[in-house]
C-alpha cells in the first residue's frame, strides 16, 4: 500500500480482498451498502463522483446476488453539520489550493431493487432478504444485462415502482439494454410491443417513450 | 398434446402460423387476430386457411378483414410519416388486425383415422386455436388429387397463393346441371373450355356444345392486352376423332382452317311451332301472332312454315280468312318469319338426312360435337337453332330414358349429355325458360341424363328456379349486386362469399361453389397451354423425341414389330 492510499478517508475501500471466496473483486465494486431496504438500497460510491450513471444495472453479491437499478446520486458532506460553502475557483484550482475539501465529502447512490440472480437464472422478483449491508456494489457485465433484460418482465416492474422517475429510469435502462443486445432494432419493437401493452390507455406517454428512446 | 399444434394428423409440418382465434359464432363465422408478424396485405379475401382445434381441423376460407384499434388516441394522433419504430411497436399491440374466417369443413385429426372425411361444419374450435396457412396436403385432402379413383378428379386450377391442384370431382360435376359465369373478358370461355376437356379427358358426359362464337372446336384467340394476340388450341385438335365439329357457316370454318365433320342446313320442315314461340322477343312478335301459327300448324302439320313462307304479301290476308286466322295478325307472323329465310343454313329441303340424326349418332358413340355459328352470330340464329337441335335431342333421350327404365339392360343406359350453351338468359330468363326446352332441361332433366352446362355474364336474368337446380357454379369476377345475389341463390352460409366473389381478380380467378367440390374455393385457373396439352394426351406439343417414340408405338400397335 503507498503512504497515500493510508492517508486517504478512502483507502478502506481499496484493500485486498479477504480471501474468503467472494466473487467480488474489490478493486471492481463501485460502492457499499450502507441503507438496505426491501425495495431499494443505497450505496456509498468508492469515489467521491464515482457513482455508476442512472439508470445503470448493479449488482449487489451475496446469495441470492441483488440486483439494482441505480435512480438517485448524490453528494455531500460527510458531516451532517458542515455544509460545502462557494469559493469561485474552478475545481482545478480547489484541488491545488484546498486538496482537503474533496476528503470531507462522500457520493452516495440509490438502486431500485428489480430482481436476483440464483443459481445463475435470473428472477424479476423482490428478493427474499434485502442486499446485506456493506455488501460491495459492482456494475453488471454486458452478459447479465443481457440476461436480466432478455424478457419484458423488468418494463412493468420499472413502470409499477413508485417514488422513482419512472420514464426517465425506464429510458436510461433500455438504453443500456439495447447497447447489450446487438440487433437492436428488432428488440426495441419487442420492448416497445410489451410497453404499448402496458401503457394501453395513455398514448402520448409511449409516443413520448418510444420518441425519446429511438434519438 | 404435445407436438399436435401446427401438425397434420400425418406428422408433417404445416404452413405459417397466421393467428389466432378470438370470437366468432358458427352461424356468423370466426374471427382470428393476425400475428403482428404477418402482413394484412397477404390475407386475401378466397385464402385458404386451416384452423387447428383439439379435436377438428376446420378448413375455412378468408373472407374479410378489418383493422382495429385498442384506443382513441392513437387514431386521432397517427405516427408520423418517418416514424417507422412507433409504427412496428403499435402494429400488433395497440392497433391490430382482425380477420373473418369462414369455416367450410372440418374433419377430425387424431391419428390413423383416415376413415372419415371431410364433414360439414357443426361445431366450432376454442379460443385461441391457432389458424395456419394451408399446404398441399391439406388441399390433397379435401379436394382429391389428379390421378386418384380412375379419373375422377381433375384439376382445374390452384388455391390463390399456392401451387397444388385444386380438383374438382367430375363424376359429381357430370350429375347435375353447371354454370359458368362472370363478366365478359374474365375468362369465361377459358374456363368452360377447360371444364369441357376436363369431361372429354374422363370420358364422363359427351357434350353437345352451341359454339355461338367459335371459341371451342378448333383455335381460338386469347385474350391479351396489346396486339400480340396468340391463339390456344380448340377441342378438336386436343381430342382429335373424339370430338366433331358441326357448322352452320361451313365458309368460315373453312376459312378458319378447318374442314367440318358435317355441315348443318335445317329445312322449314324441322321448325315446330314451339321453336318459334321463344323467339317473340328477338321477332318482337305478340302473342295472337304464335296462336295463328298454331291455327296453321294445325291445317298443315310440319309443312306449316314451308307453305306461310311460300306465300307472297298480298296472298297471305286471304289465306287468312281461309283458315279462319286474324288476317293482322298473320301478315304480322308471316312479315318477321320471312327473317328466317335469309339464313344460308334454312333450306327447303334437306338432302343429305337430318342432321339432328347425325348429331345424335355421334353422341351416341361417345364423340362430342362442337356446333360452329361461324359468322351466323346473331342472337336470332342462335336461339333458333339451339332450340330445334335441343328440341328434338331431349325427345330423343327421353325416349332412350325410357327405354332404359324399362328394359334396365346396361347396354340401354343412355351416355351422360351435357349440353352447354352460351348467352344462356336468353333462353332461361323468366319469360323464355318456360317456353325453351333449356328451361325443362334445367328442371328436369337430370333423371333423363341430360345436363346443362350454362355459360352466361348476367346470371340474375335466369330465372330463379333454374338457378336453385344448379349443382356446380365456377364463377369469374361479378359486380353488380344482382347478380352476385343470383349466383349465390341456394348456396348457404354466403355472406362471405358475396365479399369474396366481388373482389376476384378480373383475369384467371374463380369461386368454385357446389355439388362437385366438397368446399366453396377461390382458385388461380389452370394454364392453358403446352404442358396442360400433353396432359391431355395431345402428341403435336411433345418434345421432338418424345413425339417419334409415341408415334413409333402406336405404328407397331397398328402394323405389328
Amino acid at each position: 500500500m503507498t503512504a497515500n492510499q493510508v492517508s486517504s478517508p478512502l483507502s478502506r475501500f481499496r484493500r485486498e480482498p479477504a480471501g474468503n471466496g467472494a466473487s467480488v473483486a474489490a478493486g471492481d465494486h463501485v460502492g457499499e451498502v450502507i441503507e438496505s431496504e426491501t425495495t431499494k438500497f443505497t450505496a456509498q460510491a468508492r469515489e467521491l463522483n464515482g457513482a455508476p450513471s442512472f439508470g445503470c444495472l448493479v449488482q449487489v453479491d451475496g446469495e441470492p446476488v441483488t440486483l439494482g437499478l441505480v435512480f438517485n446520486a448524490s453528494t455531500q458532506s460527510m458531516e451532517a453539520n458542515r455544509r460545502p460553502v462557494a469559493y469561485g475557483k474552478t475545481v482545478e484550482e480547489l484541488r491545488r489550493e484546498q486538496p482537503q475539501i474533496f476528503e470531507l465529502l462522500r457520493t452516495e447512490f440509490t438502486a431500485l431493487v428489480v430482481g436476483y440472480i440464483q443459481g445463475g437464472i435470473a428472477a424479476h422478483m423482490i428478493p427474499p432478504q434485502p442486499a446485506p449491508i456493506h455488501g460491495f456494489v459492482q456494475r453488471c457485465s454486458d452478459a447479465a444485462i443481457r440476461q436480466f433484460t432478455a424478457g419484458d418482465d423488468f418494463v412493468r416492474t420499472i413502470l409499477g415502482a413508485a417514488g422513482v422517475p419512472t420514464d426517465e429510469l425506464l429510458i436510461a435502462t433500455l438504453k443500456q439494454a439495447i447497447a447489450a443486445h446487438s440487433g437492436a432494432g428488432d428488440y426495441l419493437v419487442r420492448i416497445g410491443k410489451e410497453l404499448s401493452r402496458l401503457l394501453s390507455d395513455d398514448y402520448d406517454r409511449l409516443h413520448s417513450l418510444i420518441r425519446r428512446l429511438s434519438q | 398434446m404435445t407436438g399436435r399444434t401446427g401438425h397434420l394428423a400425418g406428422g408433417t409440418q404445416r404452413g405459417v402460423r397466421l393467428g389466432v382465434i378470438t370470437r366468432g359464432s358458427l352461424v356468423e363465422g370466426l374471427e382470428m387476430k393476425l400475428d403482428a408478424a404477418q402482413n394484412i396485405e397477404d390475407m386475401k379475401a378466397g385464402k385458404f386457411v386451416v384452423i387447428e382445434g383439439d379435436k377438428n381441423d376446420f378448413f375455412s376460407m378468408v373472407t374479410d378483414m378489418r383493422l382495429d384499434s385498442t384506443n382513441q388516441e392513437v387514431l386521432l394522433h397517427p405516427p408520423e410519416q418517418g416514424d417507422e419504430l412507433l409504427r412496428q411497436v403499435l402494429s400488433g399491440t395497440s392497433t391490430y388486425n382482425i380477420v373473418s374466417l369462414r369455416p367450410m369443413l372440418m374433419m377430425p385429426r387424431l391419428l390413423g383415422d383416415s376413415l372419415e372425411g371431410p364433414r360439414p361444419v357443426k361445431a366450432i374450435p376454442s379460443h385461441f386455436s391457432t389458424v395456419e396457412e394451408a399446404v398441399e396436403a391439406d388441399v390433397a385432402r379435401i379436394f382429391g388429387r389428379e390421378g386418384d379413383d380412375e379419373g375422377r378428379f381433375f384439376s382445374i386450377g390452384s388455391p390463390l397463393d399456392m401451387e397444388t391442384p385444386v380438383c374438382v370431382d367430375m363424376v359429381r360435376f357430370a350429375e347435375r346441371s353447371n354454370g359458368i359465369f362472370g363478366k365478359t373478358g374474365t375468362g369465361k370461355s377459358f374456363l368452360t373450355r377447360l371444364v369441357l376437356c376436363g369431361l372429354i379427358h374422363y370420358d364422363r358426359a359427351v357434350n353437345l356444345i352451341f359454339d355461338m362464337h367459335n371459341e371451342y372446336g378448333f383455335k381460338a384467340m386469347k385474350e391479351t392486352a396489346g396486339a400480340n394476340a396468340t391463339f390456344v388450341k380448340g377441342l378438336k385438335q386436343l381430342f382429335g376423332n373424339r370430338v366433331a365439329i358441326f357448322s352452320l357457316d361451313p365458309e368460315s370454318t373453312r376459312a378458319r382452317g378447318v374442314q367440318p365433320d358435317h355441315e348443318v342446313y335445317i329445312g322449314y320442315d324441322q321448325v315446330s311451332v314451339e321453336d318459334v314461340a321463344p323467339l317473340q322477343e328477338e321477332l318482337k312478335l305478340n302473342p295472337t301472332a304464335i296462336e295463328s301459327a298454331y291455327l296453321v300448324y294445325a291445317i298443315y302439320k310440319e309443312r306449316w312454315l314451308r307453305t306461310l313462307l311460300s306465300l307472297e304479301g298480298p296472298d297471305v290476308e286471304e289465306f287468312a280468312r281461309e283458315i279462319g286466322a286474324h288476317p293482322g295478325s298473320l301478315v304480322a307472323l308471316h312479315r318477321k318469319l320471312k327473317r328466317l329465310e335469309a339464313f344460308p343454313f334454312m333450306v327447303a329441303k334437306v338432302d343429305d338426312g337430318d342432321v339432328v340424326d347425325r348429331i345424335m349418332e355421334c353422341l351416341n358413340r361417345g364423340i362430342n360435337v362442337v356446333l360452329e355459328f361461324g359468322q351466323q352470330t346473331s342472337m336470332l340464329c342462335y336461339l333458333l337453332v339451339a332450340n330445334i337441335i335441343a328440341r328434338r335431342i331431349h325427345e330423343m333421350y327421353v325416349k332412350k330414358s325410357e327405354r332404359f327404365y324399362a328394359t334396365q339392360r346396361p347396354e340401354d343406359q343412355p351416355r351422360q349429355l351435357m349440353i352447354c350453351i352460351e348467352e344462356a338468359h336468353k333462353f332461361l330468363n323468366a319469360g323464355a325458360a318456360k317456353q325453351t326446352i333449356f328451361g325443362t332441361i334445367a328442371r328436369e332433366m337430370r333423371k333423363y341424363y341430360v345436363s346443362l352446362l350454362i355459360v352466361d355474364q348476367r346470371p340474375s336474368s335466369i330465372e330463379d328456379e333454374v338457378l336453385s337446380q344448379i349443382g356446380t357454379r365456377i364463377t369469374a369476377l361479378l359486380n353488380d349486386e344482382k347478380d352476385i345475389q343470383a349466383v349465390l341463390t341456394g348456396v348457404s352460409g354466403t355472406e362471405g362469399l358475396r365479399s369474396v366473389l366481388a373482389s376476384l381478380d378480373s383475369k384467371q380467378q374463380a369461386l368454385v361453389i357446389g355439388h362437385a367440390v366438397p368446399m366453396p374455393v377461390v382458385i388461380k385457373t389452370r394454364e392453358y397451354g403446352p404442358g396442360f396439352y400433353r396432359e391431355m394426351g395431345s402428341s403435336t406439343d411433345l418434345p421432338g423425341d418424345e413425339r417419334r417414340e409415341k408415334v413409333a408405338a402406336a405404328t407397331a400397335a397398328l402394323f405389328g414389330e
